[in-house]
C-alpha cells in the first residue's frame, strides 16, 4: 500500500484546520489511512494508504480535500473539465498523435496549468504524487506515465510520435551527453528501470514539441531543457501516457484537482488521435467521463442492516465527497471529478457507512443458526497425533518449501515428481516438499546436543506431481516420524508401525522395499486392501552421511488420506 | 542443625554411628569394623568430610608395587637372566647377538644382563667375545627377583617400607613409574588419609542416636521384599524430597500445533464448518474469481510463486470461468459495470502456491450451505523476504458466512465475538479497512489484557461479482483472523520463524505462557 510523506503545516493547510496527531489517527480512518511514523527530524507525517482504488488519497492535497470535506467542508466544483456534452476551448494547445502508437502505447491525456508559482512544497508533492500514481496505480509505469514540463518552451501543437529507437537523439534529464533512445534504455538508470515497457516494439514513443525540440521519451526519461522543471516555474504542461484510457484520464483529473486544490489555474488541452478511442478521436483534457453511480435505498438498508432516512444517506454520501439526490427508490450520486471507484452499487454502500460513521453502527450477533464440525481429515489427523505422543513422539511443525540439496540430492532421490517453484526467492525455497523425511533429518542434524533418543514426528502436507489431476499436482496429508538412537533399528519401527495401525484399526501387511532412503532388506512398504499407503526402516547410512548424522536413524512415512479412506 | 540429616547416605550414617569422639579413622580400620568395601568407604568418608563432619588429621604418602603382566610371564618363562645361563649351560658358549636371536631378547637386554651377571661372578666372556657360563648358581640378587616375582604373581602388593635394603635394591631395577609394560613392576603412590570426627560430626552422630536412625533403614523398596515381607519390622528411610528431579523425556504435542488446534475448536463451537484445499491453485480460484483485477499490483509475478511444470490447469470448471470473465470484462450478471479489460483466459489457468486462505472461500461457494459458516486455517505462501515478520509459509485463518441476515452489524458482531472467545478482548475498534474482494470492508482492533492494543483481522462483505459468479444470491461475509500473531503472544517468541524451528531441544522446552 503507498505511503506518502507530508508537510503537516501544509496538510492542515488543505485539510482546512490543526489536529492533534490523536485526533488525527481518528479522522485519517474515514480515507483508510494510517499515519506511519513522524520523522524526528523535519517533523513530516508518514502517512500509509490503504486503499488502492482510492489513487486520489495519495497526496497531501487528495488526502486534506478529502478530510476537510469528511469534517464538514463543501464539496469542491471544477470549471476546467470537459465531458461528453461540453468541450472546453482549448485554443493552440493540442496534442497531435501518431498513428502508429496505436500498437505501442495509443493513450496520451494533458492539460496545462498557471497562475501561481510552483514552491517547494509544490514541486516535491507532485514529484511524490507522480512517483506514487505512475508505480501503484499505473503498474510501474506501464499503463500511466507522467511528465511535467516548463510550458514556456513549448511551440503547439505538441507532437506525440512513434519514433526511431536508434537515430532518435537527446539529452535525457540527469546527463550530460546526447543518446539515441536505444542507448538510454542501457545507460540511464530509468532507461534500465522502464525501458523494457517498450523496448521489444521496433519504434519508441516521443514526445516534442511543433518545433522538433524534445519534451521526453515516454514512459522513460524527460529531455534536459524543457523537461528540468524547478522552483519558481510558473507556467507548466503536464502529459500522462499509457495503455488503459480511463485510468489515464483519471490519473490526469487527479492531478489537475491537485494543482488546483493548490490555487493554480489549469487549463484544457485537446488530443486529436488518428484512430478510435473509447471517447472519440479527439479528447479534451481534464475530462469528466464517469457516470453517475446508484444505488436501490432497500439495498443500502438491507446491506447496512438498518433504514436509513434518505436525508441520512445524502448526508453520509456528502461527507465522502458525493453530491447525491434522492430519486423514488434510489439513491443517485455524482462521482467526483477524481475518483472512479463505483463498479457496483456495494461500493455506494460502503461510502454511507463510512460517511455516516461506523461508530453509528450497532454490532448485532449473527442468529442464523449453523452446526460446526471439523473436517474428516483434521479428525482423523488428530488421533494418530494422539497415538503417536503415546509412542514418546515429539511432534514438530516445519516449513513446505525446501531446497533441492535437502529434498532430493541428500536424500539420493532423483528430481522427478517434485513441484519445482518458477520464481524461487532463493535455492532453499525452490520446491515444494514431497516427503517429511528431509524436514526430519534436518531436525536431527542439528540436534546432536539433545539428550537422547529422538523420537520427532509431523502430521502435515506434502504435494507432488500427478497427470491425472486437473492442476497436475496432488496434495496429501501424510505422517512422517524419526527415531535417532544408538539402539534404533528396525525392530523399533516395526513395533512402532504396528501399534499405530493397531490404534486406527487398520489390518495391514508389508512388502519389501527396495528404496534408496533406506537401507535394503531392511525396508517395508505398508499394504492396507493392497494398497500402498507407506513405508518405513532404517535409513540408509549414505542419506546419514549427506546429512551428517552420527546415530542409527529408523524412519517412517504414511498417507493419512488412504488410510483413513482404509 | 544445618545439616539435613535426610541427605544423609546409609553409608554415612552406619560410619558416624560407629565411630567415636577423638578416634582416628582408616580405610582399613572402617573396613573392618563396618564390613565396608574399601570404595564404600572411600565414598563415605568423601562425603562425610565435604559435609564438615569428619576431617583430616594426616595424610602420607607411601609406594607400592604392582605386578605387570609382563613380569608375571617373567615369572613362568624365566628372567632373562636365568635363561641366558639356561641357553649357555645347553649350548657352552655364545656370543651375544646369537644369544639375543635365540632367546628372542634385544641385544641391549643382552648385554645389560650380561654386564650384571659377570659381576657378580656368574658369566665371563672370552677375547672371540665368546659369553659362557663361570658359575650357575644364581646371585643373591637374582634369588630376590624370583622371590618378588612370586609374591607379586600371588596377588600380594608389595610395600616399599616393608621391603629390606636388598629387597628395595633388586625392585629399583624391576620397577618403573611410567613406561612399566616392559618392566615387571608398577610403581605406584597410595595416599593414606586419617580423619576424626568433627564437632559438627559428633553432634549429628548424637542426633542419629537420638532419633534412632541406624542406617539400616530400608532405600528402595524391591518386590522381593514386599512378597517376602522382610520390610516388617524395619524402618524405611526418609527421602530428601527436595532433592532436584532427574529430567524426563516424554512423547508431546506441539505447542504451537496445540495452539491452532485449540483455534479450531474454538472456530467449531462458533459454529464453523472446517475446510481445506491443495496447496497448488489457480490464478482462477486465489485471485480472478476473487474479483481482483488481473492488472492488481498484488497479481504481479512479484507476490505470488509460479509452478515451473506444469505451469497452467488443464482446464478451469464452468460454467463458473465464464461467470468470471463477464464480471471482469463488463460485470455480467452482477449488477456491476465490471473493470472494463479484456480477461486472459490463459492467465487465468497459471499455476501458483495459494497465496491466500481466502481462495477456499472462494471454491466453497458454490456449494456452500446457507445459511453456512464456514472457516480454515490454511498453510499459504507469499514471495517475501524470510525474517522475523514473513516466513516463505504461513497459515492464514479465514472463512466466510452465508445468510439473509448478513450486514454491515452483523458483519460488526462477528468481529467482536471474535475478539471476545478467540482472543479474549478487553474492547474493541472498528477502522474502515480495504481488500480487493469485499465492500464494505472492516478491521478491527483489540485491546488485549495484557498485551495492549493490536490489529486482529478484519472482515468484509464479499462484492456481489465474487458471489453471483458463483451462484450465490444472499449476501456473504468474508473474514480473517492473525491467528500466527496471536501463536507467538502466547508462545513467548518474537519471531515468527521460531514457530517452524527444526531444533529438537527447543521445541521440546517450548511452552504456552
Amino acid at each position: 500500500m503507498p505511503k506518502i510523506e507530508v508537510i503537516e503545516k501544509n496538510f492542515y493547510g488543505y485539510t482546512g484546520k490543526s489536529y492533534s496527531h490523536q485526533d488525527l489517527v481518528e479522522v485519517l480512518t474515514a480515507a483508510k489511512a494510517e499515519l506511519d511514523d513522524v520523522d524526528p527530524e523535519t517533523g513530516n507525517l508518514k502517512i500509509e494508504l490503504n486503499d488502492t482504488n482510492r489513487p486520489d488519497l495519495w497526496s497531501t492535497t487528495g488526502l486534506g480535500r478529502q478530510l476537510r470535506i469528511y469534517e464538514g467542508g463543501a464539496i469542491p466544483s471544477y470549471g476546467f473539465f470537459s465531458s461528453a456534452g461540453k468541450t472546453l476551448d482549448a485554443a493552440d494547445r493540442v496534442v497531435k498523435v501518431d498513428p502508429a502508437l496505436k500498437d505501442i502505447r495509443p493513450y496520451i491525456t494533458a492539460f496545462a496549468v498557471t497562475g501561481k508559482t510552483i514552491d517547494e512544497a509544490m514541486l516535491k508533492d507532485l514529484i511524490q504524487t507522480q512517483e506514487k500514481l505512475c508505480w501503484n496505480y499505473g503498474r510501474k509505469r506501464r499503463s500511466i506515465a507522467m511528465g511535467v514540463y516548463r510550458s514556456d518552451l513549448i511551440e503547439y501543437p505538441v507532437q506525440y510520435r512513434a519514433a526511431d529507437p536508434d537515430a532518435t537523439k537527446f539529452q535525457p534529464l540527469g546527463m550530460e551527453d546526447v543518446l539515441s533512445l536505444r542507448e538510454i534504455n542501457e545507460k540511464h538508470p530509468k532507461g534500465q528501470e522502464y525501458g523494457p515497457i517498450v523496448a521489444d516494439f521496433n519504434k519508441f514513443p516521443f514526445l516534442t514539441d511543433n518545433r522538433g525540440d524534445v519534451l521526453s521519451y515516454p514512459p522513460v526519461i524527460n529531455s534536459a531543457r524543457i523537461g528540468a522543471v524547478e522552483v519558481g516555474d510558473e507556467n507548466l504542461f503536464i502529459e500522462m501516457t499509457g495503455t488503459d484510457l480511463p485510468s489515464l484520464t483519471l490519473a490526469a483529473s487527479i492531478v489537475a484537482c491537485d494543482l488546483a486544490d493548490a490555487g493554480h489555474t489549469v487549463l484544457p488541452v485537446r488530443v486529436v488521435y488518428p484512430y478510435d478511442t473509447p471517447l472519440g478521436r479527439e479528447v479534451t483534457t481534464p475530462y469528466y467521463f464517469q457516470d453517475p453511480a446508484e444505488a436501490d435505498l432497500s439495498y443500502i438498508n438491507k446491506m447496512l442492516g438498518e433504514v436509513l432516512s434518505s436525508d441520512e444517506i445524502v448526508k453520509a454520501l456528502a461527507r465522502m465527497g458525493c453530491e447525491a439526490r434522492v430519486d423514488g427508490e434510489k439513491v443517485v450520486l455524482r462521482v467526483p471529478e477524481y475518483r472512479n471507484d463505483f463498479l457496483h452499487a456495494a461500493d455506494v454502500v460502503e461510502d454511507v457507512a463510512i460517511g455516516r460513521g461506523l461508530e453509528t453502527f450497532t454490532p448485532q450477533l449473527p442468529q442464523d443458526y449453523t452446526v460446526g464440525r471439523l473436517s474428516e481429515e483434521e479428525e482423523f489427523g488428530r488421533r494418530v497425533r494422539n497415538i503417536m505422543v503415546g509412542l514418546g513422539f515429539q511432534e514438530m511443525m516445519y516449513n513446505y518449501l525446501g531446497s533441492s540439496r535437502d529434498y532430493i540430492e541428500k536424500m539420493n532421490l532423483s528430481p522427478e515428481g517434485f513441484i519445482q517453484v518458477a520464481n524461487p526467492m532463493s535455492e532453499n525455497y525452490e520446491f515444494v516438499r514431497a516427503s517429511i523425511l528431509p524436514a526430519l533429518l534436518g531436525s536431527e542434524a542439528i540436534s546432536g546436543n539433545a539428550v537422547y533418543p529422538h523420537h520427532i514426528f509431523e502430521v502435515g502436507k506434502v504435494a507432488f506431481l500427478d497427470d491425472s489431476e486437473v492442476t497436475g499436482t496432488t496434495t496429501r496429508n501424510y505422517l512422517g516420524f524419526l527415531s535417532a538412537d544408538s539402539e534404533a533399528g528396525f525392530n523399533l519401527v516395526n513395533s512402532q508401525i504396528s501399534a499405530l495401525l493397531f490404534y486406527v484399526s487398520r489390518e495391514y501387511q508389508v512388502k519389501e522395499l527396495s528404496d534408496p532412503r533406506f537401507i535394503p532388506g531392511r525396508a517395508a512398504e505398508i499394504l492396507v486392501e493392497g494398497r500402498r499407503i507407506g513405508v518405513f526402516g532404517e535409513i540408509h547410512p549414505l542419506v546419514l552421511d549427506n546429512w551428517g548424522i552420527g546415530m542409527p536413524v529408523t524412519a517412517g512415512e504414511v498417507d493419512l488420506d488412504l488410510l483413513l479412506k482404509g | 542443625m544445618d545439616i539435613d540429616v535426610k541427605s544423609l547416605h546409609p553409608l554415612e550414617i552406619k560410619m558416624l554411628r560407629g565411630v567415636s569422639s577423638g578416634e582416628e579413622l582408616t580405610p582399613a580400620g572402617m573396613m573392618e569394623r563396618l564390613s565396608f568395601k574399601l570404595g564404600q568407604c572411600n565414598q563415605a568418608f568423601s562425603w562425610l568430610s565435604a559435609k564438615g563432619l569428619i576431617t583430616e588429621t594426616s595424610r602420607t604418602v607411601r609406594t607400592v608395587f604392582e605386578i605387570t603382566d609382563f613380569g608375571r610371564n617373567q615369572e613362568q618363562e624365566g628372567t632373562a637372566e636365568e635363561r641366558i645361563i639356561g641357553f649357555l649351560k645347553e649350548k657352552g658358549a655364545a656370543k651375544m647377538p646369537e644369544i639375543a636371536a635365540a632367546l628372542g631378547l634385544e641385544n641391549k637386554d643382552v648385554g645389560s644382563a650380561f654386564g650384571q651377571m659377570s659381576k657378580e661372578g656368574l658369566l665371563e666372556m672370552d677375547g672371540d667375545k665368546n659369553v659362557s657360563v663361570k658359575s650357575a648358581d644364581p646371585s643373591d640378587r637374582m634369588k630376590t627377583v624370583r622371590a618378588l616375582l612370586a609374591r607379586g604373581v600371588k596377588g600380594e602388593i608389595l610395600e616399599e617400607s616393608a621391603l629390606s635394603d636388598a629387597e628395595q635394591a633388586a625392585m629399583g631395577g624391576i620397577s618403573k613409574k611410567r613406561g612399566a609394560a616392559a618392566s615387571c613392576f608398577k610403581t605406584a603412590e597410595r595416599e593414606d588419609v586419617v580423619y576424626t570426627l568433627t564437632p559438627a560430626g559428633a553432634e549429628v552422630k548424637k542426633f542419629l542416636e537420638a532419633q534412632g536412625v541406624t542406617g539400616e533403614e530400608i532405600g528402595a523398596l524391591t518386590p522381593e521384599m514386599i512378597s517376602s515381607g522382610a520390610w516388617k519390622g524395619k524402618a524405611l528411610r526418609e527421602y530428601n524430597i527436595n532433592a532436584p528431579a532427574s529430567r524426563v523425556l516424554l512423547g508431546r504435542r506441539n505447542p504451537y500445533a496445540e495452539f491452532l488446534q485449540w483455534g479450531k475448536d474454538k472456530l467449531c463451537s462458533l459454529g464453523f464448518e472446517e475446510f481445506d484445499g491443495p496447496l497448488v491453485e489457480t490464478e482462477f480460484w486465489n485471485g480472478d474469481a476473487l474479483f481482483m483485477p488481473q492488472f492488481h499490483s498484488a497479481r504481479d509475478i512479484h507476490d505470488v510463486y509460479y509452478v515451473k511444470n506444469p505451469s497452467h490447469a488443464k482446464e478451469i470448471e464452468q460454467p463458473w470461468l465464464d461467470n468470471v470473465a463477464a464480471a471482469h470484462e463488463n460485470g455480467g450478471d452482477t449488477g456491476s459495470r465490471g473493470w472494463g479489460y479484456q480477461f486472459d483466459r490463459d492467465f487465468t489457468r497459471r499455476l501458483i502456491l495459494r497465496s491466500q486462505g481466502t481462495v477456499l472461500s472462494a471454491k466453497q461457494l458454490p456449494q456452500a450451505k446457507v445459511p453456512g459458516k464456514y472457516f480454515g486455517i490454511a498453510r499459504c505462501f507469499r514471495y517475501d523476504q524470510v525474517d522475523a515478520t514473513h516466513g516463505a509459509d504461513f497459515y492464514q485463518t479465514e472463512g466466510i458466512m452465508l445468510g439473509e441476515d448478513v450486514n454491515l452489524k452483523t458483519l460488526l458482531g462477528l468481529l467482536k465475538m471474535f475478539a471476545e472467545e478467540v482472543a479474549g478482548a478487553e474492547e474493541v475498534r472498528y477502522v474502515p479497512g480495504y481488500f480487493p474482494f469485499t465492500e464494505p470492508s472492516i478491521e478491527v482492533h483489540i485491546k488485549h489484557p495484557v498485551l495492549g492494543w493490536f490489529e486482529l483481522g478484519g472482515s468484509g462483505i464479499f462484492r456481489p461479482e465474487v458471489t453471483r459468479s458463483m451462484g450465490v444470491d444472499v449476501p456473504v461475509l468474508a473474514w480473517g483472523l492473525g491467528i500466527d500473531r496471536m501463536a507467538l503472544m502466547h508462545l513467548g517468541l518474537n519471531d515468527l520463524r521460531d514457530l517452524f524451528s527444526q531444533d529438537i531441544e527447543s521445541v521440546r522446552l517450548r511452552r504456552r505462557n
